[in-house]
């Protein structure tokens, strides 16, 4: 049997787009008012919005139950109750925005990681008033962190979890924080547009082809007694490298930094290279590439990296990698 | 269809003692009226509830949950016979609630159970309202509250936490709900009627009188009413509270018939001497009957007649306390002339009090007048063996005939009884009054409190030209009952015989003090009506106070007042916290001579500064790892203590 399309949209479709509708303007709407924010932000009173969930609805629907009724039986002890209830809705209104007012925002910034794992962006949240902040929670269009609550003075890190599905920069262009304290009848929260991003690499290739064969160098081994390492000579200092190793007498004389370096043990060095892999696709390769890289780190043999335009030395550690990956994951995109 | 059962993960475990306590709570002034067996169920509902929580167990299945409550309705079905009014909608309301329990896996079942309980506090209000009620509303929210923060509470937040800040919002709600609750305008005319209660038996007065069929008198010492005088307040003895009149008599039981309406039955009074003005505060009888001193003349109580016997009833039961203004006359005469047709009412007698009806015969003509025989008959029962006693035997098919010749003990209904009995065989029309008599002044609050106890039947003889005469045959027997009040005479019974008179005074003392709060609660709180209110308003300085005036008053003072919380929670905020961390990591920026550029991270700063090579590298590491710690960590003395000895090193 065939079916015949209904020509009109369903009205549930026609509500949705039209809720879908109006948060797209509300949203477009707070960003210029708002502006954009800086990566510390201090929660004014006027961007703190409010409403009634459904628990405050139905609440509300209540108290005027609890209103016609006493007014019906004349009970004044009703009216007691009832007039606690109404009173305690206005207070918890003012509380639950109080309960956002003031509080400082501040990015703390996101572990990298390879596109398809969830990014968490770590914002730093510090109550400086006297009085606590409960249920305090982040949220964006689709994920929120987990609760907390701000003793005075008390300032916590909230992570916020953002889906990637490809490299390059994940960005986070607004985000949220709100509460439901005191009694979940409302809902404060605000919108904070502080163009957030972080970095995803690309993601390993799952089966990666074999990384080119390795050459190995073998080093001077020159134990003193205390088993240290030799110092080999200096080099230009790099970003990542110890502060321990830095050279601060040749900086004192120079004015340069540089980093020591240590010699000793064996190094072995292989290159990856771009334009070797026999894969058409740029993104594979780019995996591949990821791959070969995560693994020769944890190996702790030395490896370079040549794409096109860029090209990396042989050598290991953090800062290594992340250059690697870096390098990778903005591959033909814009870096800035 | 597959039913899934439920199960449950201890994720309640910590906020589900709460609410059940808060339904507990708010269930219980409720069981006293339910049937016992809904006190079983909701109990065993809590304890299976909870136990299966701490288990992490499964909840019953639908089937079972709604075999329980098709069960359950069946039972409030048979015990009420009805599933409306107040009776089976408060036990409908405890059922659902139990049940409810059974089925609360998320947190929107607890907001239901929260609200359920809140009904349950309103309307154990509505049923009754004592001194303190006041104080179970009042707790009765807090832990509410308490429950419903204890719902979202974080899991280092304490009880004590959740019950301060429950405290302290409503600390803040208070001043609100007080302008609402004094300027919220009140109505006189409810918008629809629904019978309050009548499921447990009130110790009013009854509508008929079978004296012997109740073998003792009801000691209770429930407050009837309430009565502040504006003149003077009479002796015991005129203190007659009218209440029905009992006209007819089948041997038995006293009815009160109505044998018509002659004339309106106020004009049939003529008065002498100043009225006495006083106010009634009549708690809720069920009834319609409104009692007044013999004889009232003006009432303001609206939909109040008078009615063919002088009786004062109202259209409406009264469910409620009422207040009412009433003038009445001590000195009076009602219906001088009285027609035959009601003269033969008021005479007649059924056969089933044999002796009884020779008696009147003989003793009416061996005396010479209706007030010779009146008398005599008095004499009799004051010179005779008859006894006071609230305790009588009980009497047979002719209580009458039994009570005059074989018990004589009895209290006022059996002499009422036997003496109207007596004037009725003897041609003279007579009848019974029902209603209070005396009532204890209360020398704290000026006013007197009439009891239940104070019950009392006598009778009306009517005689050419002086009407319906009040005549108390009680009077007779025992003259201190009159006098002293039954509430006396019991109290010294118990002294002498127990000993302990001094302590059952010093109770009664200190109920006596209770009485007198009791009193101007009602006043002023229970009572505050649209009258009540008005005055209220006018001693304010209100002009012509109507309700659109309260309203604005209202709404105004409502605002200001949100508005002085909300400055309050704001000042709450705004105070900044003496940040020690931040104060000692200053003094390390002061000491490396830099300065940190803005939007530069602590560790940056460090970073730049380690390579300035200023300080050690190795303390600028540990001073930044500290305060680090001491502004993102948990923020305890011993990182604060290990930040300001790194600064100090340095420094």
């Amino acid at each position: 049997m065939s079916s015949i399309q209904w020509p009109f949209p369903s009205p549930a479709g026609v509500l949705n787009s039209l809720r879908n509708g109006v948060a797209l303007r509300v949203r477009r709407w707070a960003r210029k008012r708002q502006g954009i924010d800086k990566t510390t932000t201090k929660l004014r009173p006027g961007r703190v919005y409010i409403l009634p969930t459904g628990v405050g609805l139905v609440f509300a629907l209540m108290a005027f139950a609890m209103l016609l009724g006493s007014m019906n039986y004349n009970n004044n002890l009703s009216f007691i109750l009832t007039f606690i209830l109404i009173g305690i809705g206005f207070v918890s209104m003012h509380q639950c925005q109080r309960n956002l007012v003031g509080l400082e925002l501040s990015f703390a910034g996101t572990d990298s990681v390879f596109a398809g794992q969830s990014m968490q962006f770590r914002i730093a949240i510090t109550n400086q008033s006297k009085s606590a902040r409960y249920g305090i929670r982040l949220f964006s269009d689709s994920e929120h962190s987990d609760a907390h609550d701000l003793q005075p003075g008390e300032s916590k890190i909230f992570t916020l979890p953002v889906a990637t599905q490809q490299r390059g920069w994940v960005s986070l262009d607004r985000f949220g924080i709100r509460t439901l304290f005191p009694f979940e009848l409302f809902r404060a929260w605000a919108w904070l547009h502080m163009d957030l991003r972080g970095l995803a690499f690309p993601s390993p290739a799952e089966q990666p082809p074999e990384p080119p064969p390795t050459t190995v160098a073998h080093g001077h081994r020159q134990h003193d007694a205390r088993g240290e390492e030799d110092f080999a000579g200096l080099r230009k200092y790099n970003e990542g490298d110890s502060p321990r190793h830095v050279a601060w007498k040749a900086f004192a004389r120079s004015g340069q930094l540089f980093s020591k370096q240590f010699a000793g043990a064996d190094t072995s060095s292989q290159w990856f290279d771009f334009s070797e892999i026999p894969v058409a696709d740029v993104e594979v390769r780019l995996s591949i590439l990821t791959s070969w890289v995560v693994t020769a780190d944890r190996t702790l043999e030395d490896y370079g990296l040549r794409i096109p335009g860029k090209e990396f030395e042989p050598a290991h550690g953090d800062a290594h990698r992340r250059q690697c990956l870096e390098a990778l994951a903005l591959f033909d995109k814009d870096p800035s | 269809m597959k039913v899934q059962p439920l199960g449950t993960d201890g994720s309640l475990l910590a906020s589900l003692p709460w609410t059940l306590g808060a339904l507990g709570f708010a269930l219980a002034p409720h069981l006293p009226y339910l049937p016992m067996w809904i006190t079983v169920a909701s109990l065993g509902c809590a304890i299976w509830r909870y136990r299966i929580e701490k288990r992490r167990g499964m909840l019953p299945s639908r089937w079972v949950r709604g075999g329980l409550a098709l069960a359950c309705f069946l039972g409030v079905l048979v015990t009420y016979s009805s599933v409306s009014g107040v009776g089976p909608g408060s036990a409908l309301l405890a059922i659902m609630a139990s049940l409810k329990l059974l089925e609360t896996r998320r947190r929107r079942d607890q907001f239901v159970l929260l609200f359920i309980s809140i009904f349950l506090v309103m309307s154990s209000l509505l049923r009754e309202q004592y001194l303190w009620s006041l104080l179970y509303l009042l707790a009765g929210t807090l832990l509410i509250l308490t429950a419903w923060l204890r719902m979202s509470a974080g899991e280092n937040e304490s009880a004590r936490q959740s019950f301060m800040t429950g405290s302290r919002l409503m600390l803040y709600a208070a001043p609100l709900a007080i302008a609402m609750w004094v300027f919220f305008p009140r109505i006189a005319t409810p918008f629809w009627a629904v019978p309050i209660d009548t499921s447990r038996a009130t110790s009013g007065l009854s509508d008929t009188m079978s004296p012997g069929d109740i073998s003792s008198l009801s000691m209770s010492n429930e407050v009837a009413f309430r009565v502040r005088f504006k003149s003077e307040i009479p002796e015991p003895r005129d203190r007659y509270w009218r209440g029905l009149v009992l006209t007819s008599f089948n041997g038995r039981t006293w009815t009160g018939s109505e044998p018509g309406i002659a004339a309106p039955a106020s004009e049939q009074i003529t008065v002498r001497g100043e009225p006495v003005s006083y106010e009634v505060t009549l708690e809720p009888t069920r009834q319609h009957w409104v009692f007044a001193l013999d004889m009232p003349m003006s009432w303001t109580l609206d939909k109040t007649f008078m009615g063919p016997q002088q009786q004062l009833s109202r259209a409406l039961p009264i469910d409620q306390r009422i207040a009412y203004e009433v003038d009445s006359y001590l000195d009076y005469k009602i219906e001088a002339e009285l027609p035959a047709l009601f003269r033969d009412r008021y005479t007649k007698v059924p056969n089933n009090n044999q002796r009884a009806a020779e008696l009147a015969r003989q003793m009416r003509s061996s005396t010479g007048s209706d007030g010779a025989y009146i008398e005599a008959v008095l004499a009799k029962f004051h010179n005779e063996e008859y006894y006071y006693t609230l305790e009588p035997p009980p009497l047979g098919s002719s209580p009458v005939d039994r009570f005059l010749f074989d018990t004589r003990r009895g209290f006022c209904e059996h002499y009422a009884s036997a003496f109207a009995f007596l004037m009725r065989s003897a041609g003279i029309p007579s009848r019974v009054v029902l209603g209070y008599q005396g009532g204890e002044i209360n020398p704290l609050g000026g006013h007197l409190i009439v009891r239940q106890s104070d019950a009392h039947a006598w009778t009306e003889v009517w005689l050419p030209d002086l009407g319906w005469y009040r005549v108390d045959p009680t009077a007779a027997v025992a003259p201190e009952r009159i006098d002293y009040g039954t509430l006396d005479v019991a109290f010294d019974g118990i002294g002498a015989s127990w000993g302990f008179a001094a302590p059952s005074k010093l109770l009664h003392n200190l109920s006596l003090t209770l009485d007198a709060l009791s009193a101007k609660w009602n006043d002023w709180i229970l009572g505050y009506g649209p009258d009540t209110q008005n005055k209220f308003m006018e001693w304010l300085g209100m002009q012509n106070p109507d309700w659109r005036k309260m309203m604005l008053t209202m709404i105004t003072i409502v605002i200001v007042l949100i508005g002085a919380i909300s400055g309050l929670l704001m000042l709450r905020n705004r105070k900044p916290v003496k940040d020690r961390a931040a104060i000692l990591y200053q003094r390390f920026i002061k000491l490396t001579g830099m300065q940190p550029h803005t939007g530069e991270t602590a560790a940056d700063f460090a970073h730049r500064v380690a390579l300035a090579n200023v300080l050690e590298s190795r303390s600028v590491n540990a001073i930044v790892t500290a305060y680090l710690d001491a502004r993102y960590g948990p923020a305890d003395d011993a990182t604060l203590l290990r930040l300001k000895n790194a600064v100090t090193a340095i420094g």
